[in-house]
């Protein structure tokens, strides 16, 4: 599974969903998968991405929220993830691409356990594993929120456009979909 | 009325949530926000930018609450999220290092506060007097939500001795 197939997935899963993602992969996979949709892409700030999801879920608690974030990422700011575990928001999931590697730097190896599943239950988490689009999108689907969904990403090659995103019009995107009223 | 009373009476509003990391000084403007706004304590300074960017760009208006110690874990946050994306909310810092200080741990980070803040272009207010809470605290939310420009409110040691 590639990084825009598995964010394809969990988008299937979550249609209008809020999603947040991660500078690098998750962002490039997610502009892709979602034909440019109007997430909240994240250019920089490594390791805020989940913090900043958590604060979506608390304030759109009507709303479907993801975090897609990479594994480096994720472990930037690993105590974050214990604050899903302490702050438990019901509409949350988040999602992570697991290639065991830093994708926007190189490639570079993060040379550590990457046992998020495991951390996750040992959090009181709901938590399940990935390998395929299909798997992905049906866990996406039935996971318990907040739950936490590790995506195995096996496939090296960058995953869509640009990772450099303009953070002015992403913020004017993002706001406007998270502020729309449903059917309205 | 303490000035934390004062300062939770000022936040609550027009504030719809709170983040923050404990600091003695700070636990009683919570206690006093928790029945009001909701109220996030987070694992680190940066974790508590990361939140309140991502409360403001789903249209809401958070505060950060912390101690000028911690200020250097949140700079990539800050300097690379909050921004450059326009994500701006008041930010109050319990100060340490400055007047009164007898922790040689904290002086550096304390004198360096508002000049690594005003690196990234952010906007200092200092506060000294419980009086000047009100004023400021409501320019500071105008110039977040109509200026998108962040604003740090200095809680100066001498807040204490009145």
């Amino acid at each position: 599974m590639n990084a825009a197939e598995a964010a394809a997935a969990v988008l299937e899963a979550v249609p209008e969903g809020l999603f947040v993602a991660s500078l690098g992969t998750a962002t490039s996979a997610l502009r892709r998968a979602s034909g440019d949709g109007p997430h909240l892409y994240l250019g920089g700030s490594m390791g805020s991405a989940l913090a900043a999801a958590i604060g979506v879920a608390d304030t759109r608690p009507e709303r479907g929220v993801v975090a897609l974030v990479g594994d480096g990422e994720v472990l930037m700011r690993a105590g974050v993830l214990w604050s899903v575990a302490g702050i438990r928001p019901q509409n949350l999931l988040v999602a992570v691409l697991e290639n065991g590697s830093y994708g926007i730097t190189g490639g570079q190896r993060l040379a550590v356990p990457t046992a998020f599943a495991e951390v996750s239950a040992a959090l009181g988490l709901a938590a399940a594993s990935a390998g395929s689009p299909v798997e992905a999108a049906e866990r996406a689907r039935s996971l318990a929120r907040p739950g936490v969904l590790v995506l195995s990403v096996d496939d090296p090659e960058w995953p869509g456009p640009s990772p450099f995103v303009d953070p002015p019009v992403v913020r004017w995107r993002f706001e406007s979909a998270a502020t729309a009223v449903a059917g309205g | 009325m303490s000035w934390q009373t004062t300062l939770a009476d000022a936040l609550s509003d027009g504030v719809d949530v709170v983040a923050w990391v404990p600091d003695r000084r700070l636990s009683p403007v919570v206690d006093a926000l928790e029945e009001r706004v909701r109220v996030r304590i987070l694992t680190s300074e940066e974790a508590c930018v990361g939140y309140a960017a991502g409360v403001r760009a789903a249209g809401g208006m958070p505060a950060v609450l912390f101690q000028s110690s911690g200020l250097g874990n949140c700079l990539n946050a800050l300097g690379s999220l909050a921004v450059p994306y326009g994500l701006a909310f008041p930010i109050a810092l319990s100060m340490r290092g400055t007047l009164g200080e007898e922790n040689p741990s904290q002086t550096l980070l304390g004198k360096s506060a508002a000049p690594l803040l005003h690196a990234l272009g952010i906007q200092t207010f200092s506060v000294a007097t419980a009086e000047a809470i009100p004023v400021l605290v409501q320019g500071a939310l105008s110039l977040a939500r109509g200026g998108r420009e962040l604003a740090t409110l200095l809680l100066e040691p001498e807040l204490d001795r009145a």
